[in-house]
């Protein structure tokens, strides 16, 4: 009878954990979606303010694909380096 | 004393004729028919004041800070975007159905209806704060406090003055959960 109590009891305190849990920024990763941070390199680079909020706010986001492109890139030239000698 | 009794008996009249109606079922309660004008500038006066009355003192944080962009950005594209739409796009279901209609939000410039006196700026996000926050009774706007942090909020407003300058790319940059990391290698 205890034990049945303590499944009850159990299932009861997982379900109120989940549902406190329900508006955790974690949760929406499940509608994951990556940013298109290669549509950068087609904006007007010119017309765009280093201060601007928004443009901080997307460098922030793009950081990691950036510096994996520019890392690259150095390979790349490395390779077209090594090919030259 | 004659008065006396005559206003008594109007009140008892007009009271009367009120409560009538209520019972009555006569008033379209479907939210695809709309209220009369008139009805209509008395709730959107008693909703605009209540809120401004409510909003008055609230302090308005530093709301040009990117990393509130990208905590605001996500949570406007999970939680308001159905309703309040996002760059490119003029009208979804939700904005079709409910009534009052939500404002579009991506195309709000300046102040979200000039006939409205919302004032300056720091206004206009302590209204959408506040309105975030607690919600609209009979709208269809839910409070959002409830079940999120002011910060949280605060960062959802901060995300909406810049929404309307936005371009499509960008929204899609700043509302995006997963982090910017290329899969290729």
């Amino acid at each position: 009878m205890k034990r049945r109590y303590s499944a009850v009891l159990g299932v009861a305190a997982l379900i109120a954990t989940l549902s406190a849990q329900a508006h955790d920024p974690s949760e929406h990763k499940a509608t994951d979606q990556k940013p298109d941070c290669a549509a950068i390199n087609t904006m007007d680079h010119s017309k765009m303010d280093p201060n601007d909020p928004v443009m901080l706010a997307m460098m922030r986001k793009c950081k990691d694909s950036m510096e994996t492109e520019a890392s690259h890139g150095m390979h790349a030239d490395d390779h077209h380096g090594a090919a030259k000698k | 004393m004659k008065w006396v009794r005559v206003v008594l008996l109007s009140g008892l009249v007009v009271a009367g004729a009120a409560t009538g109606f209520v019972y009555s079922g006569l008033y379209p309660m479907g939210a695809d028919n709309p209220h009369n004008p008139l009805t209509y500038k008395v709730l959107e006066t008693l909703r605009e004041r209540s809120i401004a009355r409510a909003s008055a003192d609230l302090e308005v944080p530093n709301l040009d800070n990117p990393e509130l962009l990208l905590s605001g950005g996500p949570d406007y594209n999970e939680m308001c975007a159905s309703c309040h739409l996002q760059p490119g796009k003029s009208q979804s279901d939700m904005s079709l159905g409910l009534y009052p209609a939500p404002p579009n939000l991506s195309e709000f410039h300046g102040e979200e209806n000039d006939s409205h006196d919302h004032g300056d700026k720091a206004q206009a996000a302590s209204r959408q704060f506040w309105i975030i926050k607690h919600g609209i009774k009979a709208s269809g706007m839910p409070a959002w406090g409830k079940t999120h942090d002011d910060n949280r909020i605060w960062a959802m407003v901060a995300f909406l003055q810049k929404l309307p300058d936005l371009t499509s790319v960008q929204y899609q940059i700043l509302t995006a959960r997963g982090d910017g990391a290329s899969d290729h290698h």
